[in-house]
């Protein structure tokens, strides 16, 4: 009986350090982190560069992490967070306050889309032509190298070891 | 001085408008005379090019104050390093230096070929003439460096004066590394004029072949090289500098030298399509034309301001100039292009899809969707506009985006391009020299897996890595062995002697070892980790292994700087390691700050130390610390890329022949017939 005192006590203090645990994730640092995460989806608004808030270092700034206004801006967002707004809503904030050019990319919507668009439509077309080209490229090869009507073949064996001598040749 | 430089800069003008106005009339006379005389102006430009710039730099260093550009970017305490560096710190002095690397340039080509390819020289002479005249005519009378400090008197007549001292160097720009990262991307801007001059004139000429292509495949690996080491250094600077613990932000001036490294880089593979089965021409004619292009919109987004950017310390009005002169280019390429379409034919076969030439039409694909999305990214702010009247701004999150799957699709034919055979590869050859590369890759992916290792990009971009330098180690082993096995000779004499016989090919496979050594440091970027804190002396800060301690904080005066410097101890799971002193310096005649950051590198992390300011509500000194995995293998792949590039334009050397009987020293390759004494045998020159 003596024993589970000991034990019971070392639960207890366990037990009270647990509510503080689960309480810090809301503490200073995730508070900034979180800002900082925020800032670096919107643009700093000095007009001097096309950093984002969270990096801004441009000439005339402060050199060193973001500028002075990058800074306002994240004191900003700190504060928004402190009301408990989401990302969207916060970042809506800032919409709200300059414009569709503070987003430090572009949202998915509206003309927007188009910048996100661009990309995928590129590599598509781009794919497209090479393919077409690949394949056109090899029916040219199938016809040049079927025998012409009535001109003597060349033997598969002579045609392979001539295309090993020029592959040697060409090695590079 | 001042009266000098600026009439050998009057002088170069003229001299260049004869080059290209004589050069025109030697192509339509043929007269030889007037070929060479045309040849000798463009080399007189050149020289008084030359002798402009110097002008300019004696006017820096003799602080001669009556000059604007002097006053605005030089004064009496700036070091002299410094002083050579001012040039191309402004406008006036940046195109002028545009100038001076495109004179020495064409002066270089000019000589080397003084003699040889009569038929295609003065097409040649005539389009470097043509770039030189616009950039002369910025220099003379859009941007004049000459210009003098004057004010009415009292008579209202203009009188010159002269400054005390002038406002110095912009402090962003006084960093050992400005001092080479402008003239080393200026080199690759000004050194794609060159095949680009070569490409025109050959299809203006109707020039033979891939004549023009061998011509000009050391000016464009030059080119490449120096475009190559002008962004990596550029990347350095910013991470040394800046203190956002970050190299690459994707600023629009970033964006705009990146672009014609990516088209350039098409260009040089691209290239060995035509070289070795005469394909692709119109591809790479266009190729090339784009680079140029690229290179001349480069330099406008940096001098113009139509995208806010990093360095806009470099912009201004003169941005109407370049637009015309890019219009001017694709009215000309586009000219020639379908005046002369009909000598670019070629017989583009394909034997297999699996093969050098499919793997080298896919590297063009990656590179230039990868190239036009950058410039789109770049640009669509400015036609969101134009558009919608509302500006989206496209910032570091999109253009990472789109590239990281790009250039892990690169990465990928990276590795398996080389070992692809010309015409078509067979199953065999496919299993042997990606069987082992593959399994590596994979074992290596699946290793770091089981460690933890959980980031989807980093972890596809390790295993690529993995495999392709195991492709390029392989093929080294391979071909030493075989040599080792002749000679006799140590395994690392054998691969030098084997990269010295086929210098392209093995050059290439440096430059491509090196590309994975960059992509290896850039892949550590997902692990980045950061705290920022305000410290009393004493305090500590812990970031990974490292804590920091601060130690306490000094002044150091300098001639053209006051530096306040942190003493930051750093210790290492504790033991103490090596003391950062990251600082904040104040420039006295700007009234303006910069930092220098603090880093310890090893090929595992950077510690990344800058003293952030003082804190408003503490009065305390920030310290902000970076933990970057990785980031020294970026520099060190720079290194490689371009020891690869040398390496690449070394001749071969050749195989000869030599008496059977090796003990005999003075062996002589015979000319006629062979002796039954003597045999094939591979050797040195």
């Amino acid at each position: 009986m003596i024993r589970t005192r000991p034990i019971a006590a070392i639960a207890l203090l366990a037990m009270s350090a647990m509510p503080p645990l689960l309480i810090t994730p809301v503490g200073a640092q995730q508070l900034s982190d979180r800002a900082k995460q925020v800032g670096m989806k919107i643009k700093c608004m000095c007009r001097g560069c096309d950093m984002a808030a969270g990096i801004c270092s441009h000439p005339g700034g402060a050199f060193s992490g973001p500028c002075e206004t990058a800074k306002a801006m994240l004191k900003e967002v700190d504060q928004h967070i402190a009301k408990g707004e989401t990302d969207e809503q916060i970042l809506q904030a800032f919409v709200q306050e300059f414009g569709t050019k503070v987003y430090a990319e572009p949202p998915k919507s509206g003309f927007s889309l188009v910048a996100w668009a661009l990309p995928s439509i590129y590599l598509f077309l781009g794919t497209g032509v090479v393919i077409f080209v690949i394949a056109r490229w090899r029916k040219r090869s199938v016809e040049q190298d079927a025998p012409a009507g009535g001109a003597p073949g060349i033997s598969s064996e002579l045609l392979e070891r001539a295309r090993a001598q020029a592959s040697r040749e060409t090695q590079d | 001085m001042d009266v000098f430089g600026y009439f050998a800069l009057v002088l170069a003008f003229v001299c260049a408008v004869y080059a290209f106005g004589g050069g025109i009339a030697a192509i339509v006379t043929r007269h030889p005379l007037l070929i060479k005389s045309s040849r000798q102006a463009g080399m007189a430009t050149c020289c008084l090019i030359f002798l402009a710039t110097f002008s300019l730099e004696y006017l820096f260093f003799s602080d001669n104050f009556s000059i604007a550009y002097v006053v605005s970017h030089s004064n009496r305490d700036l070091s002299t390093f410094y002083k050579i560096a001012a040039l191309w710190s402004g406008q006036e002095g940046s195109l002028l230096f545009w100038s001076f690397l495109l004179a020495v340039y064409v002066f270089s080509v000019l000589l080397t070929y003084r003699n040889k390819n009569g038929e295609l020289m003065p097409y040649v002479g005539v389009v470097m003439a043509g770039v030189q005249i616009f950039f002369l005519t910025l220099n003379n009378f859009v941007a004049s460096p000459f210009k003098v400090l004057a004010s009415p008197g009292a008579d209202g007549v203009m009188h010159y004066v002269a400054r005390a001292d002038g406002n110095g160097l912009t402090p962003l720009l006084q960093y050992p590394e400005m001092v080479i990262h402008p003239p080393n991307l200026y080199s690759g801007y000004t050194g794609f004029t060159i095949p680009f001059a070569f490409a025109l004139g050959a299809l203006l000429a109707r020039y033979p072949g891939e004549k023009w292509i061998h011509l000009t495949r050391k000016w464009t690996m030059i080119a490449w090289m120096f475009q190559s080491m002008g962004i990596l250094l550029g990347a350095h600077w910013a991470y040394a500098v800046l203190g956002w613990g970050g190299y690459w932000g994707w600023d629009p001036v970033e964006n705009a030298s990146f672009l014609p490294w990516l088209t350039g880089t098409a260009f040089l593979h691209s290239v060995m399509m035509q070289e070795k089965r005469g394909m692709m021409k119109v591809w790479n004619v266009w190729l090339v034309f784009c680079t140029f292009l690229l290179c001349i919109l480069g330099t406008f987004l940096t001098r113009s301001g139509v995208v806010s950017s990093v360095h806009a310390f470099a912009q201004s009005s003169i941005g109407t100039w370049f637009v015309s002169f890019i219009a001017l280019i694709i009215a000309v390429c586009l000219g020639a292009y379908l005046k002369n379409r009909d000598y670019l034919k070629s017989e583009n076969q394909l034997d297999s899809i699996i093969s050098r030439e499919s793997s080298f039409l896919f590297n063009n694909l990656v590179l230039l969707v990868s190239c036009i999305a950058i410039l789109s990214g770049t640009l669509f702010p400015v036609f969101s506009e134009w558009i919608t009247g509302d500006r989206i701004s496209v910032g570091a999150p999109f253009f990472n985006k789109v590239n990281i799957p790009t250039g892990l699709l690169l990465l990928f034919l990276t590795g398996v391009g080389p070992l692809l055979a010309w015409r078509k590869t067979s199953t065999e050859s496919l299993k042997r020299n990606f069987g082992w590369p593959l399994g590596i890759g994979v074992a290596a992916g699946a290793i770091a897996f089981a460690f933890g290792f959980r980031q989807f990009y980093s972890w596809v971009c390790l295993v690529l890595c993995v495999s392709v330098a195991s492709t390029v180690l392989l093929e080294f082993y391979r071909g030493a062995k075989v040599i080792r096995s002749r000679s006799g000779a140590s395994f690392m004499a054998s691969a030098v002697d084997l990269t010295m016989r086929n210098t392209r090919r093995y050059g290439g496979y440096i430059v491509h070892m090196g590309m994975v050594f960059v992509f290896i440091g850039l892949a550590g970027a997902a692990f980045n980790r950061d705290i920022q804190k305000d410290m009393r002396q004493g305090d500590t800060l812990k970031i990974g292994p490292y804590t920091l301690v601060l130690q306490g904080f000094d002044t150091k005066p300098e001639k053209n700087y006051t530096a306040q410097r942190l003493l930051v101890e750093v210790l290492q799971n504790n033991k103490p390691t090596m003391m950062l002193y990251p600082e904040k310096r104040r420039f006295s005649t700007t009234e303006e700050n910069g930092t220098m950051v603090a880093i310890r590198s090893t090929l595992q992390e950077d510690l990344y130390v800058v003293y952030a300011g003082t804190s408003p509500d503490t009065q305390l000194p920030v310290i902000h610390a970076y933990l970057n995995p990785l980031v020294k293998w970026i520099w060190f792949g720079g290194v490689v890329v371009v020891l690869g590039t040398l390496v690449a334009m070394l001749p071969n050397r050749r195989a000869v022949l030599v008496l059977s009987a090796a003990q005999q020293p003075a062996a002589q390759p015979v000319a006629h017939g062979l002796p039954s004494s003597v045999t094939l045998r591979e050797g040195h020159d």
